[in-house]
């Protein structure tokens, strides 16, 4: 009986801290939400309401429409353009090349494939400069292709979608072989459907990699209007230093594209997570 | 005849190479000349005198000569400043970015109420651009607009002043970035020891011994790992000290990523030389710290 006494209580405490940390973390969002709603005489005169008052959309209106120095809009789709073709990239890239080392035979492809593994001990920091000179050796600096192309080289994707793979059983290939399939319409036919969630969560987890990048395009894009949201921000903050309602609406406006993702593939993330941490035991 | 049958096989061997260097030869392109080139290409530029313009000038050791030992140059007293508030940052951020989230992970294991909601509440920060994040915990944190001030009745700039500046930097970070770690920890907690947690709870276990000895002994594996991946990444840190601190005050929260990036592509005359020994000394310092962290952590298995 007291032994049930105590668990009911350690379990109660328990939730309280729970909830408290859960508060902590909803807070920041919440607030920055709410501030974005508020008219900036609001922010000044009244303090520290937490909901608006006079709820109001002025603040995205202005920092959408009428502040051609921080153009907002153009960055936005900047963003969705590079972020989705990165996508794509690393999609048809990482499958290809999953395939080839899981799938196929050829000369040197176990030391090959140890020699890319190593190479993700390599400190990126490295490679930052270097590649901005190979960007202008290319003709890339303020191009969307500087954004798009470096990160489909990834070697961690490639790890993950050909562990996949190797769990396919042979026969499914030797079966359609005889059946007269090449490489080609095994890959695409067979491998490509079975990998889909595993494309599944490369494809969200480049996206969100990709929308939030932040040191590489504001080294390699250095026109205004070429900018993606996320560095756009940094701009938009120094901007508007004393006007939270627009800076925050600005940094919600960044956000809302990686939620609604969340909302929509939760269950991709949650999962994708655990198999990371999985794979390597 | 003779010919025909050496074309074909010529042609069938040829078949035989090109179709594994169609598979996997553009990922393998992609990875040359984007990352192993650069890579290699950053440690040359170390050793060389470089205004990003025109030919970089070999140079030798000069530059990590003038960064570890000329105790007169600016770009010495950078690195120093610089490398030593990167790892004061990895040494306080760390431990609770693996802490908070084992805690949480192991709080949420028991299924209360709600789990999943608030596993989601914790788990969407990460998933934000870390200007976005900036912005908002700037303003939070601000002596003239943020409730924090009010909140606490203080009326201090505890971005513009330490230890305000650190403790903002590492609440921040922790608040941003947990999510990844806590659903691989949950994820392990919950492979295995549902049931031992319950039985740890009917012994009279407290909850600090039933992370203890319970849950962490059960996780080691994902433990090592988040350690590793997290130290890496906060030795990469940036972007919080850049947007919320400036590197103030007084440069107490400048990191060496920021003197990097100043020095290659700041206002002034690009150092790239300069830039990519600090680069590479930091690369050093991560590489071994993670083969320590690995070595020690597998030693106590």
């Amino acid at each position: 009986m007291q032994r049930k006494n105590k668990l009911t209580i350690s379990r109660t405490l328990m939730y309280v801290v729970l909830l408290m940390a859960v508060l902590a973390w909803l807070y920041p969002i919440l607030w920055g939400l709410f501030t974005s709603f508020k008219s900036e005489a609001e922010i000044r005169q009244l303090g520290y309401s937490f909901l608006p008052i006079n709820w109001t959309l002025s603040n995205y209106r202005e920092i959408l429409f009428e502040n051609p120095s921080t153009p907002i809009i153009s960055w936005f789709f900047n963003s969705v353009t590079v972020s989705l073709s990165h996508v794509l990239l690393v999609l048809v890239v990482t499958s290809f090349a999953a395939y080839g080392y899981a799938r196929l035979d050829f000369w040197g492809k176990d030391v090959l494939f140890s020699c890319l593994l190593a190479s993700m001990m390599f400190p990126s920091i490295v490679n930052l400069i270097p590649l901005y000179d190979i960007m202008t050796e290319l003709g890339w600096v303020n191009s969307k292709l500087a954004l798009i192309v470096p990160g489909a080289g990834s070697v961690g994707n490639v790890f993950l979608v050909r562990q996949f793979a190797l769990n396919i059983p042979k026969s499914f290939d030797e079966s359609a072989r005889i059946d007269g399939a090449n490489d080609f319409q095994i890959f695409y036919r067979i491998i490509l459907p079975i990998l889909k969630p595993v494309l599944i969560v490369t494809a969200l987890f480049s996206f969100t990699g990709s929308w939030n990048d932040f040191l590489w395009p504001s080294i390699i894009m250095n026109g205004v209007d070429k900018l993606t949201i996320t560095p756009g921000l940094q701009l938009l903050q120094g901007q508007y230093r004393s006007f939270p309602g627009l800076g925050i609406a600005g940094a919600v406006i960044a956000i809302i594209p990686t939620f609604l993702l969340y909302l929509f593939a939760q269950k991709y993330f949650m999962e994708s997570l655990s198999l990371e941490a999985g794979l390597k035991g | 005849m003779m010919e025909k049958t050496q074309f074909n096989e010529q042609n069938k061997k040829k078949n035989f190479n090109l179709l594994p260097a169609v598979f996997v030869g553009p990922h393998l392109l992609i990875f040359l000349v984007f990352t192993l080139i650069p890579f290699i290409y950053g440690i040359y530029i170390s050793f060389t005198d470089w205004d990003l313009f025109t030919d970089p000038v070999f140079v030798g050791l000069e530059n990590f000569k003038t960064i570890l030992f000329n105790q007169d140059s600016s770009f010495y007293k950078q690195f120093w400043n610089g490398l030593q508030n990167t790892f004061f940052f990895v040494l306080i951020t760390v431990p609770f970015c693996i802490m908070v989230p084992l805690v949480l992970a192991t709080m949420l294991a028991t299924r209360p109420k709600l789990h999943r909601l608030f596993q989601a509440i914790f788990y969407v920060p990460s998933l934000f651009a870390i200007s976005a994040v900036m912005i908002i915990w700037q303003f939070l944190l601000s002596v003239s607009y943020g409730p924090i001030n009010s909140l606490f009745g203080l009326e201090l700039n505890l971005l513009s002043n330490q230890p305000w500046a650190w403790i903002s930097l590492v609440i921040v970070t922790v608040w941003w970035t947990i999510g990844g770690n806590l659903v691989i920890y949950q994820a392990a907690i919950g492979g295995v020891s549902g049931d031992m947690l319950e039985a740890a709870e009917l012994d009279g276990a407290n909850a600090f011994q039933k992370l203890t000895k319970v849950v962490i002994p059960s996780i080691r594996f994902q433990i090592l790992y988040t350690t590793i991946m997290t130290t890496i990444a906060q030795f990469n840190v940036y972007g919080q000290p850049l947007m919320l601190t400036g590197g103030g005050p007084n440069r107490s929260t400048q990191v060496l990523i920021m003197n990097i990036q100043q020095n290659a592509f700041g206002s002034g005359m690009a150092r790239a030389g300069i830039a990519s020994a600090m680069a590479v000394m930091l690369g050093v310092c991560i590489m071994v710290v993670s083969i320590f962290q690995f070595v020690l952590m597998k030693k106590q298995d």
